[in-house]
């Protein structure tokens, strides 16, 4: 049953990532025009002159002269292959491009989801346990305030305060006098009092929505009769909560997965621009404003590739951790 | 669509013009003599020279170096040293440093003056032979030299080369849709003839963005298919993933985006770091062919880098310390914020002056596509109401502190061709004659918001749209706003994307757009009077026009306006005007009747730049032009000859 | 609920009193009810939520908060002191002037001190001096710049105006010396109204689309369930950014804004469609959903008056929370400069004006339209919060 039914979630992705190829490359052709001619107006704004028939030849060259079902078959084809094809702007292979930047994106994503979670966790517990105390709401408009203020002035708000008060210098991970450095213990530490600003930032945001669902989870399980009985039978409040209401209100972490994944590779695009951060988040948001096609569209592939990953491992977890999911919807009407 | 003609200049078109009329002198562009003290060569390569890894520096000089005379600048010589920091916004923008060096066959001096910098000379007979005379013993970075080879390989294997250039060689080589004819003389001596004059040759070799007719043959030989064992070219093919010989050698070879370190370059500084980087660290060239006075070979700072982030923390940047001599990617509006920071840090904010004819301009689009704004936009009556509505003291004040000048789009007062009466032709603020005017169009019917109506009924309201560039366009549109309600025409302004905006202008669905007035004010009358005739599709006034002219007619419209056909031909007879005095009546003929119809409409000109430089650094001037063209921005003012003035230890701190 | 059903028992731990009734046994009469649970065991729905409602003490409050903002920015017009274009440009950047009451230790009534500007001109700012010694009093319903309200009854009184010939920046002016608390009134209207349409379309969309799915199951039920999980599975923001782009450059600004807020509600529903898919799965299985459909009743009203209503509170506890997403959505857009776009103002187009090193250094009042974007976000996820506690009978 259940290879059955992981297998059967195997093949709906195949369709899936297919719709999801055609409209991410509809949408990135919509607006008119194209990367050419988005370079060419650039260079105007600076005086310089495009020589337009260079600009036809690498029309030609890159193949626009051909019609979008065209184009969109090449690209797929070359999806299918690890190929992501080539960027104009920074003219070499779209992979090198996310490549060079996956690192650093990774490490600022997993500093702010470890950071999430221990603010996160304590305080959906304190306010699920104490609910409608004052220490519920305090602790709980906190963790709004982080996720109502707009991320781009807050960052640079920090940003600009945090050079005037400890001298960090603005904007990066890293100290400009030691970017071409090898790692050593200066550098890392030049990377750490950079790295809490975004981290906190973009943390702020997730962090109430995940105060939010513990706090429901935890609210449902806890009015549950084996707790009630749990409690009823003695055990002290805290045992009773480790042991079970804790455990199942975790699902949610494991259904998460879905949206945790290309958030990792992608990192939050606003903040990035703001404090300078070489993460792969600019580069998207760039190559979108670009006409880059090729650089976003593949990397928004790829990131809906990690969703669909992240769905499917999700279900398959739960399915494993709860049997009753498995059946769920094979009823029709 | 063909390729804009970059400008020739003064001296260029004066010798042309001499030489027609003398018609036996032998203009020469001359100025090198042997150099016979010592060279002194910078502490960055004691170590380099002493293992014998480089040759001594007398050895890597040319044996006719350039010598940069400081004191005659009213500089001062300096000592070596130190790492010129900067910030961009964009790795693309590393061609910077190909504008701030400034190292080109031909140059523009402080004077705009057209003087040999890489060449020791060049001989023009009859404006249509030019002669280019190397320095004997110049080399590139890498040390192989810089010979008549390199531009054999250029014209021959690349320019002439289906694969690396299908569209032929670059515009500045046609005269008369004619190609020279190329001779290697000898191995410092090259020679381009044509049947015509080609006025544009010299200035397009100086350009900011230059036309580059030579290369390192000797380094790019290894890609060229001609040149290249066919095996070890496939291989090298299939190691950089490219498509074919042709792709690897377009992206190994971009010589005005030095990406490429392996590239040997003429400049004062060259790339060590390969993309992608957060830093690029440019490092003095061994083989740099300018000295000072003293002897010391050029540049005086040893390194510079350039950090890339968002562009706009660069001011934040810039006021936080982080950098050494900064002008790009810092506006106006920043000056107080770097003012008040440089009284705690290190560096000082230096106010130049913008060189674009006008920094804001209306453009009326004579292309419209609706007949009746069309119409109104090519009544000279309605350009000059719309242009003496405008309160720009007002826009002065609030906007640039009464700091810039008012003025019509022409030439700035540093140009010899500058004069007062095109400043304020049409520019004082009149709205009783706005009203007469509007009047005497037939326009005087208004509705009951006091808004005139066309003549076919509808409101007298349009859209001003802009590019976006910055809020200082979106508030300067909100003060005209209010300038424009007085005599009863109504604006929306409104910014859109770039590219968008530039489509919709060439589409004629602009009715008006603002952008700015001419790129360069700083004319003379030898350069080419291109932004003030239809040239181009790229002229928001006239696009179709412009594309009628610059496609010989294939697309566009053909100029419909008497005013603008004579521009057309004032502009074509300068192409083939023979003396300067000729050339002088057309440039003033073509400012006048642009001054006089108002084509485009400036507000403001002469706005300021501020430039963060460092205080150690000496040599910045206090006051200067900036622009794109003529000079690179700070390319003109030589940034090699900036020096730190610092202490040796803080020096080698900051090479760290 | 509990507490209500056990009252009438004796505290724990006291003896039950042994009883026998004497009264005839009546088969068919009920256990009398106590006022309080028969106004429990009667409350419609609705009525039962507002009590659960009250008992979330932030989330009534929120919702004053909410009604007080929605008001003001709906009668902007009349409490702004200026028109929100109106410029003062001998008046650029200055800072807020605060109102006071005693001049000298004498009660005076609100008034203010006058400004006096001076161009520093090697800093190239403008600096204000306050002069303490002459208050210049505010007036009350006032004739002052005229508008038109709503777009539709022209007017030209106030609230509060600036004293005769002088100025009132509560909130200081901005680089056009317009009045940063008037255009914040005003900008309030264009970003709380995308907060409400956006979620007015997405929330059509969740219930339509989800309503599709979860009565129809099975094939229909898979290829919503790939739709959504295709749509949630585009990052939000690059997907904005490609969908403002291919608005018309020629729309008019209040198309365009339509046109936002469209693209921003698309974005939302996939939630909503979830929920309402998962409760139709739950529900269409009960009893009184069969008998309806062998009274023969069609999908959609079966749908439309037997299900959604059982969960239609819900719904709305789940759009509250998407609310303040839009309105933070359309900051966002405006940052990345696509979407609205001046002379437009909404709060996102100020802040995107604000977000500038010159104005966190030397104007720091140009950042107060975040205070209201904070309190309106924070009031809406508390009213979302009480809203969804309220609306789950079970807890």
């Amino acid at each position: 049953m259940l290879i059955r039914y992981i297998l059967k979630r195997i093949l709906l992705m195949v369709p899936t990532l297919l719709v999801t190829s055609a409209l991410i490359f509809t949408v990135i052709n919509l607006p008119e025009g194209d990367y050419f001619e988005t370079l060419a107006a650039e260079m105007q704004a600076q005086g310089e002159k495009a020589d337009m028939s260079r600009i036809e030849f690498l029309k030609k060259e890159y193949g626009f002269d051909k019609p979008p079902v065209e184009r969109y078959v090449y690209w797929v084809a070359g999806l299918l292959q690890g190929d992501m094809g080539y960027s104009f702007e920074y003219q070499r292979p779209v992979r090198e491009i996310v490549g060079d930047r996956l690192l650093l994106t990774m490490m600022v994503s997993f500093a702010t989801i470890i950071f999430t979670w221990i603010v996160a966790f304590p305080i959906g517990i304190y306010s699920a346990t104490h609910q409608y105390s004052w220490g519920d709401y305090g602790l709980t408009f906190l963790g709004l305030v982080g996720l109502a203020i707009p991320h781009f002035l807050l960052a640079l708000v920090f940003m600009y305060f945090a050079n005037i008060w400890f001298g960090t210098s603005i904007g990066g991970l890293v100290d400009p006098a030691y970017l071409n450095q090898p790692m050593s213990w200066a550098k890392l530490r030049s990377v750490l009092e950079h790295l809490w600003i975004p981290v906190i930032i973009i943390g702020a945001g997730g962090t109430a929505g995940m105060i939010r669902a513990l706090r429901a989870n935890l609210l449902d399980e806890l009015q549950k009769q084996y707790y009630v009985t749990a409690r009823a039978k003695g055990l002290p409040p805290g045992k009773a909560l480790r042991k079970y209401p804790l455990r199942l209100s975790l699902n949610f972490f494991i259904s998460d997965i879905g949206d945790i994944l290309p958030s990792i590779v992608s990192g939050a695009e606003v903040v990035a621009i703001v404090l300078s951060l070489q993460t792969t988040g600019p580069l998207l948001i760039r190559a979108l404003q670009s006409q880059d096609m090729y650089l976003a569209g593949s990397f928004l592939m790829f990131l809906s590739f990690l969703t669909v990953i992240g769905v499917l491992i999700s279900d398959i977890a739960l399915a494993i951790l709860d049997p009753r999911i498995r059946l769920q919807g094979a009823a029709t009407k | 669509m063909t390729q804009r003609r970059p400008h020739p200049t003064r001296r260029t078109a004066l010798l042309l013009g001499s030489a027609a009329l003398a018609g036996a002198g032998l203009p020469r562009f001359a100025q090198a003599a042997p150099f016979s003290g010592t060279a002194i060569d910078s502490p960055f390569f004691v170590d380099r020279v002493a293992s014998g890894a480089l040759p001594p520096v007398a050895a890597r000089l040319p044996s006719t170096p350039r010598i940069i005379d400081l004191e005659a600048l009213g500089r001062q010589s300096g000592r070596h040293g130190g790492n010129i920091r900067m910030l961009m916004g964009d790795q693309r923008d590393i061609r910077m440093m190909t504008l701030y060096g400034y190292t080109r066959l031909m140059v523009y001096d402080l004077n705009l003056d057209l003087v040999p910098d890489v060449l020791e000379s060049c001989d023009v007979e009859e404006g249509r032979i030019f002669t280019l005379r190397l320095r004997q013993g110049h080399r590139w970075s890498d040390g192989s030299p810089f010979t008549s080879e390199d531009f054999r390989y250029w014209w021959e294997d690349v320019a002439n080369n289906k694969r690396l250039s299908p569209g032929g060689p670059p515009q500045a080589l046609f005269s008369a849709n004619e190609l020279p004819i190329f001779e290697v003389l000898s191995e410092t001596e090259i020679r381009y003839s044509w049947k015509t004059p080609n006025p544009v040759f010299l200035p397009a070799l100086a350009g900011a963005q230059p036309t580059y007719i030579f290369m390192p043959s000797g380094y790019l030989k290894q890609f060229h298919e001609r040149h290249a064992p066919k095996q070890e070219l496939a291989q090298r093919v299939k190691e950089n993933r490219v498509r074919d010989w042709g792709a690897l050698h377009e992206r190994l070879s971009r010589m005005y985006r030095p990406e490429n370190p392996k590239l040997p370059t003429l400049e004062p500084w060259r790339n060590t770091t390969a993309l992608p980087a957060e830093q690029f660290v440019f490092e003095r060239n061994p083989f740099f062919h300018r000295i000072d006075g003293q002897g010391r070979q050029l540049p005086y700072a040893d390194q510079v880098t350039l950090t890339i982030g968002t562009s706009s923390l660069v001011p934040a940047k810039a006021a936080a310390g982080e950098a050494d001599l900064q002008a790009r990617y810092i506006r106006f509006d920043n000056y107080t914020f770097l003012k008040e920071a440089s009284k705690r840090m290190n560096f000082d904010v230096k106010l130049w002056r913008r060189a674009e004819g006008a920094y804001f301009a209306l453009m009326p689009n004579l292309n419209a596509i609706d007949p009746v704004w069309r119409d109104l936009n090519r009544d000279v009556r309605y350009r000059r109401a719309i242009s003496v509505a405008i309160n720009r003291k007002d826009v002065n004040k609030v906007i640039f502190f009464g700091l810039a000048k008012e003025s019509g789009n022409t030439a700035l007062p540093e140009s010899p061709l500058y004069d007062p009466k095109f400043v304020s032709l049409w520019t004082q603020h009149d709205p009783a004659l706005a009203n007469r005017l509007l009047d005497e169009i037939g326009l005087a019917k208004r509705d009951d918001d006091g808004i005139r109506l066309l003549s076919d009924g509808r409101r007298l309201e349009f859209t001003i749209e802009t590019a976006g560039e910055n809020t200082e366009e979106t508030d300067i549109l909100d003060l005209l706003k209010q300038d424009f309600l007085d005599v009863g025409i109504k604006i929306y302004p409104r910014s859109s994307q770039r590219d968008v905006f530039r489509r919709r202008i060439v589409a004629g669905q602009t009715v008006m757009s603002a952008w700015a007035g001419m790129d360069n004010a700083l004319v003379t009358s030898d350069m080419e009077p291109d932004a003030l005739a239809p040239t181009s599709s790229a002229q928001f006034q006239w696009p179709r026009w412009g594309q009628f002219i610059e496609t010989s007619g294939r697309e566009g419209e053909r100029p419909a306006l008497p005013e603008v056909v004579e521009l057309v031909r004032l502009y074509e007879q300068w192409r083939v005007s023979s003396t300067r005095d000729e050339r002088r009546a057309v440039w003033l003929k073509m400012l006048a009747i642009n001054a006089d119809e108002l084509f485009t409409i400036g507000v403001i000109n002469s706005t300021l730049q501020p430039i963060v430089a460092s205080k150690d650094l000496r040599n910045v001037p206090d006051a200067g032009l900036y622009s794109f063209e003529p000079g690179a921005f700070i390319g003109r003012y030589m940034p090699d000859t900036f020096w730190f003035d610092r202490p040796k230890a803080d020096q080698q701190e900051s090479k760290a | 609920m509990k507490a209500t059903t056990l009252s009438h028992l004796p505290p724990d731990g006291a003896p039950l009193p042994h009883e026998v009734s004497t009264a005839p046994f009546e088969p068919y009469a009920t256990e009398a009810m106590t006022p309080e649970q028969e106004r429990v065991y009667l409350a419609s729905q609705w009525q039962l939520m507002w009590w659960k409602f009250r008992k979330h003490r932030l989330a009534v409050i929120s919702a004053v908060v909410i009604f007080t903002i929605y008001a003001m920015a709906a009668f902007a017009e009349f409490l702004a002191p200026y028109h929100y274009t109106t410029r003062n440009t001998d008046f650029i950047r200055a800072p807020s002037q605060s109102i006071h009451l005693f001049h000298e230790g004498q009660f005076v009534g609100p008034f203010v001190y006058p400004y006096a500007m001076r161009l520093n001109m090697e800093n190239l700012k403008r600096e204000y001096e306050i002069d303490t010694t002459r208050p210049e009093k505010l007036r009350f319903f006032c004739k002052g710049d005229g508008y038109s309200f709503w777009g539709l009854i022209p007017g030209n009184r106030h609230l509060v105006c600036p004293p005769e010939g002088g100025t009132f920046f509560f909130l200081g002016s901005d680089r056009l010396g317009r009045d940063m608390l008037s255009r914040i009134l005003y900008g309030g209207r264009i970003s709380l109204s995308i907060g409400l349409l956006g979620v007015s379309v997405s929330f059509v969309l969740g219930v339509i689309i989800g309503g599709i799915a979860g009565y129809y199951g099975g094939r229909v039920d898979l290829v919503i369930q790939r739709i959504i999980e295709i749509v949630q599975s585009l990052p939000h923001i690059p997907l904005w950014l490609a969908l403002a782009s291919i608005l018309p450059p020629s729309w008019s600004p209040l198309l365009v804004y339509f046109g936002i807020t469209v693209i921003l509600g698309l974005m939302d529903w996939t939630g909503l469609a979830r929920s309402v898919r998962s409760k139709l799965l739950a529900l269409r299985e009960e009893d009184y959903v069969v008998a309806a459909q062998l009274m023969g009743a069609k999908p959609r009203r079966i749908i439309a008056l037997h299900l959604v209503p059982g969960f239609m509170s819900h719904l709305i506890a789940s759009a509250t929370i998407t609310i303040p997403r839009t309105i933070l959505g359309e900051t966002a857009l405006s940052f990345l400069g696509l979407g609205l776009r001046p002379p437009i103002t909404s709060w996102g187009v100020m802040l995107n004006e604000a977000q500038n090193i010159n104005v966190v250094a030397l104007y720091p009042w140009l950042l107060y339209p975040v205070v209201p974007v904070v309190v309106i976000i924070l009031a809406f996820n508390f009213l979302g919060d009480g809203l969804r506690d309220a609306a789950d009978p079970y807890r």
